[in-house]
């Protein structure tokens, strides 16, 4: 009887974890007995207590999506938008409560990936297959033991690989739409308290799919051309307790396809092509000392070479470039904690980062770029009450001999604090942040656009709202509702100079939003069946509040940003079969304030997919956008219509 | 009464007709760069008749940065649309006849009314006499009777202004890639033989980046350079094209002025507006200028003289207090003044209208990034927007082929264009 009851817990703890994401701590406890873990974990993250602000998707139900990239997974979340140019090879990315892409930090088990360059991640290059969760927090997440870059951003994608548990060894291979090859290799190992793995995948994409305009003033058919990729991705990680280390290896090529405009013939295109080539490697070590302190250690090596070449006869509208780029990036932190008593803890943390990037672009030299951090923490936990504040501090300083100069040094303390009270099961919570993005070093050593005088991009958040759960040993059901307001100051644009012809990064612009995220979920299991539904809705208006003398502008909506969005997902599985069905709907944007009818259309993207095994066999069907919806992100960049993959695993 | 009613009445359509033929002004709207929303304004009497003009008469889109329009003749206007690689051709109804791509890259029109010359910055041109290709840019010769390129001669690095005065062109090279490709700015203005398309000359004016609208009085010509916005400041070349074919030396060709002319025009007495900034990267600093420039005065004074800060009425005023000033024109047939604010290039740009004298008459919305202007003739038959219908009705059946020429015997198979529409030719 007690197993049974246990077996229930297991499984409903399980689900727990599958909506709050809060695995960050469990690298500690792996070591330890099956029963204490699970235990354990309810007692940390069980949230009867929640603060942050959080969404998550795991496990089953990440494998389950419809989905290549991390992308697409996080269009499922409220508050989350996607720009994507398109195609497999496309820029992807996201953009969160309407901050800019740049201020949404994204980290592989707590360490950031960074680019020092143009500060924002693609997430086409991130593979979901070698992941146990998606994580987003707006703010940031609230663990007892964080280092100071976790605090550095506007809102935090938390990508936790996951940790095999068995040794196994697995060959994929599939097929796709518009010539779509893909074959994947992985090996796992779980033995005395180490495991790991090393995940191969190979890539190669025509990305030649069909598109339409048709309105009254046009008809245009064809097929996209230049929107070729191929790439190779090695990992391989290894853990023991509260050592972690992965390896990470990105090798690419690519066509950069230009808009679709009026052109008499297929004669000339605007070819651009890409090469990466992305690694790095990072470690990092959580240990506990008595029942007090914790301590954790990160380091991390990471190196980006970028080539860009226009230099093609069937190009004739820009310069013919070839230029490269090389950038390295060197990281390490250190965060303790100290848990005096059980209702309080304090966390203190440094981090510094030292950045070159080289490229071989006139009037260009070497740019070497000293990021230091620095946070101090605390939460409480008295009976009901929670609070977090931080305190975050930022210095950065460049070196560089480039015709300009380098920017001045920035230091900056930004604050941070969140409280939530629990009262009969329904959580309350309120934060603040303010937190600013500094200006990359494109903005501002680029040669002929870059302005080494650019001031940091600020933004505040203010958040209100509440949680619900209930559950019962077959099922779960839980809702959370967040209300918000952001401002954004001192947006770093790109500009022409008045009265020359000249373009240049700029201060310019502030934005105003307001907003609603809700999430609905509700999930079953009885014997073989189990059925999830997962929503999430976003509501906001952003405003632009840049010139009060523009009546054309000033307080009129922002570019791109839809008011209405929402997500839905429903997932039906009997033992090893599954079937996915989501929706997803992204309102009316508009993209230009010159004419109402400079808009995108609001879309509905119905995604299906179908997963079985038998054995050591696994097969999965996926159907993306069923009703062949032509739409865009970004006007005359159009999306792919109706597309087929489909995909065998063997199990060795 | 019904009489003196009837008498009022005919008075006012005369008022009216008169009034409607004095002001018309093709303007296009660049748009944004690969949204491939160029756009062409319609102006005409005060009003503006459309923002979407060429939609309107011809059922599709303009094209992705129309960035030059000039008229041929009495019945035929070129358009340089650069995105798209088009020159495309239409009526001074706005009624599309023919295009052509073979001019990729193209920036900037002049005509003697028999060939369009078109200058570009691609490398590869479409002609009669095959791909012909070239290693810096080059200036194309289009004959109206077949819009065919007869044929090409290469110039300097990125070509933008062109001008012909007396049977010569009259070329600024910007080398204005330089900061991307391998070579260096530009210095020259090349001078061919409109009718041999044979260089004959090169003008070196010292001066880099000889890149903008170029704007021509009778033999003078009016040329900005923006500089390299580092160590070299913006300037103006005031160029004489007479003394350059009499073969005078460079030196006795132009004047340099240490003062920028990113938007320019020629004023109704033959002298030139010219209103630009010096922009310099190390202090992020403006120097403005908005002036009247004499040619003739620059000239014969060595540039001490000829150059007036002063404007007629308010438009100097005007012109500072706009937000992104983006073009200015003179109407050559009625001497009326216009200018464009491109205000902040994600709204829409407006057209602000200056009777002769200098006052203020109207501001008008128009689209993004307005630029390029183009007057008709003011007593022209045409009334805006009754006769269009009518045209399209009429060429509702014609067939193309894709450079634009009609076509009676269409082949099977081929690609052609009806209704300003590509499709597949099948007889059956």
């Amino acid at each position: 009887m007690k197993a049974i009851v246990h077996g229930s817990t297991r499984l409903l703890m399980a689900s727990i974890l599958l909506i709050t994401g809060t695995y960050g701590s469990s690298a500690h406890t792996a070591e330890e007995p099956d029963t204490t873990l699970l235990l354990e974990q309810v007692e940390v993250t069980a949230r009867k207590k929640p603060l942050a602000t959080v969404q998550s998707l795991s496990g089953v139900e990440l494998q389950s999506l419809s989905s290549t990239s991390i992308a697409d997974a996080l269009k499922y979340f409220a508050g989350v938008q996607i720009k994507d140019y398109g195609g497999l090879g496309g820029l992807k990315t996201v953009n969160v409560r309407s901050l800019g892409s740049q201020h949404v930090g994204v980290y592989i088990d707590g360490i950031r990936i960074t680019n020092a360059q143009n500060g924002t991640v693609d997430l086409g290059k991130y593979s979901l297959s070698t992941l146990e969760s998606v994580s987003l927090y707006n703010a940031n997440k609230l663990d007892q033991c964080q280092s100071a870059s976790e605090y550095a951003s506007g809102a935090t994608v938390y990508l936790q690989t996951r940790r095999p548990t068995r040794d196994s060894l697995s060959v994929l291979a599939g097929i796709g739409s518009f010539h779509t090859y893909r074959t994947r290799l992985n090996a796992q190992f779980s033995r005395k308290g180490w495991s790991g793995f090393l995940d191969g995948e190979y890539l190669s994409s025509r990305g030649d799919y069909p598109f339409r305009y048709k309105s009254e003033f046009e008809d245009t058919v064809g097929h996209r051309t230049n929107s070729d990729i191929e790439y190779l991705r090695l990992e391989s990680a290894l853990f023991k307790g509260g050592f972690a280390s992965h390896l990470y290896l990105y090798i690419s090529e690519r066509g950069c396809p230009g808009g679709i405009v009026r052109r008499l013939s297929d004669k000339y295109n605007n070819v651009g092509r890409e090469w990466d080539t992305d690694f790095f490697a990072q470690s990092s070590f959580e240990h506990r000392f008595g029942r007090h302190h914790r301590v954790k250690f990160n380091v991390k090596y990471a190196h980006e070479y970028l080539r860009y070449n226009t230099d093609y006869p069937e190009n004739q509208n820009t310069a013919r470039v070839d230029n490269h780029y090389w950038q390295n990036d060197a990281f390490a932190s250190a965060a303790y904690s100290w848990h005096p008593v059980s209702w309080l803890s304090v966390n203190a943390g440094y981090d510094a980062r030292v950045s070159w990037l080289d490229a071989d672009l006139k009037r260009f030299s070497v740019v070497r770029r000293l990021d230091q951090k620095a946070v101090a923490a605390t939460q409480i936990n008295w009976r009901d009450l929670r609070l977090a504040a931080s305190i975050l501090y930022q210095h950065y300083k460049d070196h560089t001999v480039t015709h300009v100069g380098a920017a001045d040094p920035l230091s900056r303390f930004t604050p941070a604090v969140s409280l939530g009270y629990t009262l009969k099961g329904v959580t309350m919570r309120a934060w603040y942040k303010s937190i600013f993005r500094a200006p990359t070093l494109n903005d501002l050593y680029y040669t002929q656009v870059g302005n080494r005088n650019l001031k940091p991009e600020y933004t505040k958040q203010w958040n209100l709202g509440a949680e619900y759960q209930l559950s019962s040993p077959n099922w779960l059901a839980s809702v959370q509702a967040d209300a918000y307001l952001n401002h954004i100051e001192n947006r770093i644009v790109c500009l022409p100079l008045k009265g020359t012809y000249t373009w240049s990064m700029m201060n310019y612009g502030e934005t105003f939003c307001r907003g609603l995220n809700s999430t609905l979920s509700f999930r079953y299991m009885n014997g073989p069946w189990n059925f999830s539904l997962l929503t999430s809705l976003t509501w906001q208006k952003d405003l632009n509040r840049t010139d009060p003398d523009d009546a054309d502008t000033y307080d009129k909506p922002i570019c791109y940003s839809p008011t209405l969005s929402f997500g839905i997902t429903a997932i039906a599985g009997w033992k090893t079969l599954s079937l996915t069905v989501s929706e997803l709907h992204v309102g009316e944007r508009m993209w230009s304030y010159a004419d109402p009818e400079d808009v995108l259309k609001p879309y509905n993207n119905v995604d299906l997919k179908l997963t079985g095994s038998f054995n050591r066999f696994a097969a999965s069907l996926e159907i993306n956008d069923l009703l062949d919806v032509q739409y865009e992100h970004i006007p005359r960049y159009p999306m792919p219509g109706r597309q087929f993959k489909f995909t065998l695993t063997v199990s060795l | 009464m019904t009489q003196l009613r009837q008498l009022l009445s005919v008075l006012l359509i005369a008022i009216s007709v008169t009034a409607t033929a004095q002001e018309k002004i093709i303007l296009l709207n660049e748009g944004n760069w690969q949204s491939d929303n160029g756009r062409m304004t319609y102006f005409e009497n005060g009003k503006i008749v459309s923002n979407q003009w060429f939609r309107d008469v011809n059922g599709s889109k303009l094209g992705d940065t129309p960035n030059d329009i000039i008229q041929i003749n009495d019945n035929l206007i070129a358009i340089a649309i650069n995105w798209s690689n088009i020159v495309q051709f239409i009526t001074p109804q706005g009624k599309a006849v023919a295009a052509t791509e073979d001019v990729p890259n193209n920036r900037k029109l002049a005509s003697d009314g028999r060939y369009v010359y078109v200058s570009s910055y691609g490398h590869e041109c479409g002609s009669e006499k095959g791909l012909l290709t070239f290693e810096r840019g080059y200036v194309a010769k289009i004959d109206i009777t077949t819009f065919k390129v007869v044929d090409a001669v290469e110039v300097g690095y990125e070509p933008e202004g062109i001008a012909l005065y007396n049977g010569h062109l009259f070329v600024a090279n910007t080398g204005g890639y330089a900061f991307q490709e391998d070579h260096e700015y530009e210095t020259t203005v090349d001078v061919i033989d409109a009718a041999t398309m044979k260089v004959t000359r090169s003008v070196d004016t010292g001066q880099i980046n000889l890149y903008g609208k170029m704007s021509q009085s009778g033999q003078y010509l009016c040329i900005n350079s923006p500089g390299d916005y580092y160590d070299i400041q913006a300037a103006t070349i005031i160029l004489d094209c007479g003394a350059v074919i009499s073969g005078k030396p460079d030196d006795q060709c132009f004047v340099k002025l240490d003062y920028a002319a990113t938007y320019s025009c020629t004023t109704a007495d033959g002298n030139f507006f010219a209103v630009g900034s010096r922009y310099s990267y190390y202090t992020s600093e403006y120097t403005f200028n908005y002036l009247t420039i004499n040619p003739a005065e620059v000239l014969e004074s060595g540039g001490t003289g000829g150059i007036y800060e002063t404007m007629p009425g308010t438009l100097l005023s005007d012109l500072k207090s706009m937000t992104m000033p983006y073009g200015i024109y003179v109407n050559p047939y009625t001497g009326y003044i216009y200018a464009t604010d491109a205000g902040s290039f994600a709204a829409a740009g407006g057209l602000w209208q200056w009777s002769p004298e200098g006052k203020l008459l109207g501001k008008h919305k128009v689209y993004i990034n307005p630029g390029h202007f183009l007057a008709l003739p003011p007593d022209g038959k045409f009334d805006g927007v009754d006769q269009i219908e009518a045209d399209c009705d009429h060429t509702n059946d014609q067939i193309f082929n894709l450079q634009g020429i009609r076509v009676t015997n269409p082949i099977d198979g081929q690609l052609y264009i009806q209704n300003r529409r590509k499709f597949i030719y099948h007889s059956k």
